[in-house]
């Protein structure tokens, strides 16, 4: 008998000590935010196709990547939707996200609605891609944005969900929610070529021929920060040569793309783009480092870098060379009066599967795509992809923004979406090897060999 | 009899708890850690589907996973002998002579030991730094020409972190090598000096074999603490670029674990690296064994 109480209170002993671990998972990130309010677990109330009802008693949790912009303006646009629709916000913003919500998402707890980009080195969104583990929003392009009369769908600008980083199925629905565009092309000090009185490249014959000019004087023709800039380069490279249809087959896989002569092209052209490479650039094409690769250009010892809108707000303090201007221009011509592609770079919300109130995370994506939500992220220079947004654009932004207006086409997409591969991901077979390619220690027939190989793999696990 | 039953209670109480934290979380997950790798799934996805050895016979033709572990065993290798010679170097040289300025010599050693690794890798961006960083400044200086050698490029970031991981682990071996040093009775080295002994001698003749206990110890610290360390050192200095050239094995593990969704394939290899360090840890202890001598 008294073995068995010893038993029973040993087992209550480690039950509490149990319960008292499992109970952190109720805490708070540290995150800044609009009030430490805790969930109140209450049921999801039915419906909420769009219309506010008084659901006070919900809380969703945000969980959003603070970027270049800031967070302030993810603090306005919870309190904005708080103030609409009488839904709680839980906000939790962090330069490292996936670090953040990814021990309790491995424990079972997700946010409601996650804000994040793709191309990432932590590679969440992606993963959550492949996993087919996101909710289908297709609807929410039907329902009313909050506090206004309009369709979703009616506000959104044309092509931005219709692409495979939003519908990465291919099968018609929309998962994910396009946030934040920012055109990216090659960024350069339209200073210097003022100065030295260059005119900047429309194809890449002209490109190679300001490469050697610009050596003579110490400049190197290129830098990038890291390779993961390489995709949004990659596909706009592969947009210029062979145009959409080649660009869709070869995100897909299709047998014997990589031997077709506008891959080759694609291939040369990065090749030879790298021995035109200020030599520094791999040994600084880190996370830590990257900023380093970007002073460069500020330095006028790189002309050109790929690059999205966000890099005049993350380089604004650094020093530069006097008369220094930032310059963007889409990407060269394979031949003269051939099409011009910029890519059209954009971050997505999106639901996990796992989210608990889902009806109320869909309001909260209808209500990013508000006059009023729009307007707060512009401020912080954050450019929602709705109709119209252009006009209300000044400085920098207009002139970048503008891209499209000057004959350049826009690029999006990306590579198809594949069941997870062991040993094998997209950076690691298409743009790692640009860092070797730079410091030489591997030969373009090497890249390509791997790219095949891989895509072979990729092409097998496509997810239909 | 009573007596006696009370008493096993009472120790069953009191031990209780341990083992019970020490089963669910050590036990448990490492039991989990061996049976998920014999599976395909993701890090945040419920679904698992039972792949047997598969994950195991993959990595075996992974080359990258090959090129992490060389990474690894060379971290581990190069890292044990440079710390291990020079902190008993140190250790024997701040014990046993009089120097001026002891303490704050064993204070300098200490310090990277307590910086966080975050710090020591912003530390050596600024050294490693190719236009004008300080170890090339300093090259240049002494060659009388500019010297740019791409630290962190290829070719040489392996070396470079080799030396990030030297200067950080130093400290911290000094200090324990100097506490077992410092306990031997100077009588141990009179004598022997009356009998003719150098220094040389007395540090490989009494020194090393009574601190023999202590140094075995640390070397197991080594591998351990080098396959841990490297894996902070690759990810706040490298992210294991430039195109994997500082891949270790535990920062690949972590990218197949969770950025490339093939979690099992990442618990493959952390069963290869949990067993490779026991393995490993076992064998130094081995080869080691000494009679051990008393004073």
């Amino acid at each position: 008998m008294k073995k068995f109480l010893s038993v029973l209170l040993a087992a209550a002993m480690a039950m509490m000590m149990l319960a008292g671990c499992s109970s952190g998972g109720d805490a708070t990130t540290g995150a800044p935010g609009n009030g430490e309010t805790n969930a109140a677990e209450t049921a999801a109330p039915e419906g909420g196709d769009g219309t506010e009802a008084a659901q006070s008693d919900v809380t969703i949790t945000v969980a959003a990547i603070e970027t270049a912009y800031g967070s302030d303006m993810w603090t306005q646009v919870c309190d904005a939707f708080t103030a609409q629709t009488g839904i709680g916000v839980e906000l939790i913003t962090d330069r490292n996200l996936e670090d953040v919500i990814g021990a309790s998402m491995a424990a079972g707890s997700y946010p409601d609605v996650i804000h994040l980009a793709t191309g990432r080195e932590a590679a969440l969104t992606e993963t959550f891609i492949k996993d087919q583990n996101i909710v289908d929003i297709t609807d929410v392009l039907s329902m009313t944005v909050p506090g206004e009369d309009v369709q979703v769908s009616e506000k959104i600008a044309g092509g931005f969900t219709e692409t495979s980083l939003t519908n990465p199925y291919g099968d018609g629905k929309t998962y994910l929610a396009p946030m934040f565009y920012s055109p990216c092309g090659l960024f350069y000090n339209a200073g210097l070529f003022e100065e030295k009185g260059w005119t900047v490249p429309t194809t890449w014959d002209e490109m190679w021929e300001l490469g050697d000019q610009a050596l003579e004087e110490g400049i190197y023709l290129f830098t990038y920060p890291t390779t993961g800039y390489f995709d949004a380069f990659f596909y706009a490279l592969m947009y210029t040569v062979g145009g959409p249809e080649f660009f869709d087959q070869a995100t897909n896989y299709a047998e014997g793309i990589w031997d077709t002569p506008e891959a080759q092209t694609c291939f040369d052209i990065v090749a030879r783009l790298a021995q035109y490479t200020e030599p520094t650039t791999p040994a600084q094409a880190n996370d830590q480092d990257f900023t380093k690769n970007q002073q460069l250009v500020l330095d006028n010892r790189a002309l050109f870098m790929p690059n999205g809108t966000w890099i005049v707000g993350e380089m604004a303090e650094a020093p530069r060379a006097d008369g220094f201007e930032w310059g963007m221009t889409a990407l060269p011509a394979v031949e003269t009066g051939g099409d011009r592609y910029s890519y059209t770079w954009f971050e997505q919300a999106w639901i996990p599967s796992g989210a608990e109130h889902q009806d109320e995370a869909k309001q909260f994506i209808a209500f990013l795509y508000s006059d009023v939500a729009c307007e707060i992220f512009a401020a912080a220079g954050a450019i929602q992809p709705v109709l119209n947004i252009s006009e209300k654009l000044t400085g920098d932004n207009q002139l970048f923004y503008s891209i499209y207006d000057n004959g350049a086409k826009a690029a999006m997409g990306n590579f198809a979406a594949f069941s997870p591969i062991e040993g094998l991901d997209v950076r690691t077979v298409w743009f790692d090897p640009v860092n070797s390619l730079v410091a030489g220690t591997i030969t373009e027939q090497d890249w390509i060999d791997g790219i095949k190989a891989a895509s072979d793999q990729m092409r097998a696990n496509l997810i239909q | 009899m009573k007596k006696r039953s009370g008493r096993s209670v009472f120790i069953f109480l009191c031990a209780a708890p341990a083992v019970i934290l020490f089963t669910v979380f050590m036990i448990i997950p490492t039991i989990n850690v061996f049976r998920m790798s014999l599976f395909r799934r993701s890090a945040y996805s419920p679904t698992e589907e039972f792949v047997g050895w598969e994950n195991f016979s993959r990595l075996m033709q992974d080359t990258n996973f090959i090129r992490s572990m060389q990474n690894t065993i060379l971290l581990i290798v190069v890292v044990t002998i440079v710390t291990f010679a020079l902190a008993l170097v140190f250790a024997a040289i701040l014990t046993r002579e009089k120097i001026k300025g002891q303490n704050f010599f064993r204070v300098i050693f200490y310090i990277p030991n307590i910086l966080s690794v975050v710090v020591i890798s912003a530390i050596f961006s600024a050294i490693y730094d190719t236009n004008n960083g300080t170890l090339n400044s300093l090259l240049s200086l002494l060659k009388g020409e500019t010297v740019s050698i791409l630290w962190k490029g290829e070719s040489m970031v392996m070396v470079s972190l080799i030396i990030a991981m030297v200067w950080q682990a130093i400290g911290y071996y000094m200090v324990m090598y100097m506490a077992s040093m410092s306990s031997i009775p100077q009588s141990l080295y009179e004598s022997a000096s009356l009998d003719g002994a150098g220094r040389l001698t007395q540090f490989f003749q009494i020194t090393i074999p009574l601190i023999w206990t202590n140094i075995r110890t640390t070397l197991t610290f080594f591998i351990i603490s080098t396959i841990n360390m490297a894996f902070l050192f690759v990810k706040a200095m490298t992210s294991g670029g430039p195109n994997g050239a500082s891949e270790v094995v535990l920062s690949y593990m972590y990218k197949q674990a969770y950025t490339n969704s093939t979690y099992g394939y990442g618990m493959a290899i952390g069963v290869v690296v949990f067993l490779f360090s026991f393995g490993l840890s076992a064998l130094v202890n081995a080869v080691t064994k000494r009679r051990t001598l008393e004073f």
